[in-house]
């Protein structure tokens, strides 16, 4: 196998894009650290597997970046949220604002790359991302609980 | 690994020696508003299916809408798409499993689609992919 730098086509363009969703993975798994202590015991279980999938998605965009030699951006030491998180609905509210700009982000690197591996792995990306956003909006109770245009701006 | 570079590098996006064929976003069109109409059906048949069924027959509206406006923009005064209908294609039972395997389909096509669209189409085709997709979760 070739070295990733010659066997791979994702170029500056698709690099920015990726450093943008993994800046977005990283406010996303701060927020969900974050909301564990808010959330009522039922939606426990979810919170922590949507983090590891977030977890699992910062991984891959830090090798992936790693890989070409592009040195991935570091987390924050924290976050803004839009609104204070005091309560469960609150800390499920930006839940969805964490997923939804995830989904922006993940977009955004579909569009921004024309390496079919990365294309397709941010589709499946952006995909579970609208699964996991479409289930916090339904929590929230903001209809539709899917969006119908996931990750557009 | 999910990300890692793939060994598809040698695979170019389009082809100037191939000819394009019909515009894959009329096949997606069709499909959303198919899928709409199926929805619809299921939900005059079964009403109390109206409250699972009836976001969806919106968002494949929406998707039917935005679709056929993005092929008018590179195809203008093209052929109007057909409008709406609320026919089914023939043997195709009127049930939830139904919608949920349309619009599952709906979304695989639509994901394919995405893989080798031009920039500057495909993010409103991946929207749709993922829409689709997370219906078809829901559903089953």
């Amino acid at each position: 196998m070739s070295s990733p730098g010659n066997s791979s086509t994702i170029d500056p363009t698709a690099a920015a894009a990726l450093q943008d969703a993994l800046a977005a993975e990283h406010a996303a798994l701060w927020v969900y650290s974050l909301i564990l202590a808010f959330l009522p015991a039922a939606q426990l279980d979810r919170a922590r597997a949507d983090e590891e999938a977030h977890r699992v998605l910062r991984g891959a965009i830090e090798q992936t970046l790693t890989q070409i030699g592009t040195r991935p951006v570091s987390a924050q030491p924290a976050y803004a949220t839009p609104k204070p998180v005091t309560d469960g609905a609150s800390a499920a509210a930006v839940a969805v604002v964490a997923e939804t700009d995830a989904l922006a982000a993940w977009r955004s690197v579909v569009e921004r790359t024309t390496d079919r591996g990365l294309r397709q792995a941010a589709l499946t990306a952006l995909t579970e991302g609208t699964l996991r956003c479409a289930q916090w909006r339904a929590v929230v109770n903001t209809p539709p609980a899917i969006p119908t245009f996931p990750g557009r701006p | 690994m999910l990300l890692a570079p793939p060994a598809l590098a040698g695979c170019s996006f389009g082809s100037s020696t191939k000819d394009p064929g019909p515009d894959p976003l009329i096949a997606l069109a069709a499909a959303a508003r198919a899928d709409a109409a199926l929805a619809a059906a299921v939900v005059a048949a079964t009403p109390e299916l109206a409250d699972r069924l009836t976001p969806l027959r919106t968002a494949r509206t929406d998707h039917a809408t935005a679709l056929d406006a993005e092929v008018a923009r590179l195809a203008p005064g093209a052929t109007p798409a057909p409008a709406p209908g609320t026919a089914t294609p023939a043997g195709t039972p009127v049930t939830a499993a139904a919608v949920q395997a349309a619009v599952l389909a709906s979304g695989k096509a639509a994901s394919a689609a995405a893989l080798t669209l031009p920039a500057e189409r495909v993010g409103l085709v991946a929207s749709v992919a993922a829409c689709c997709a997370t219906y078809a979760a829901v559903l089953a």
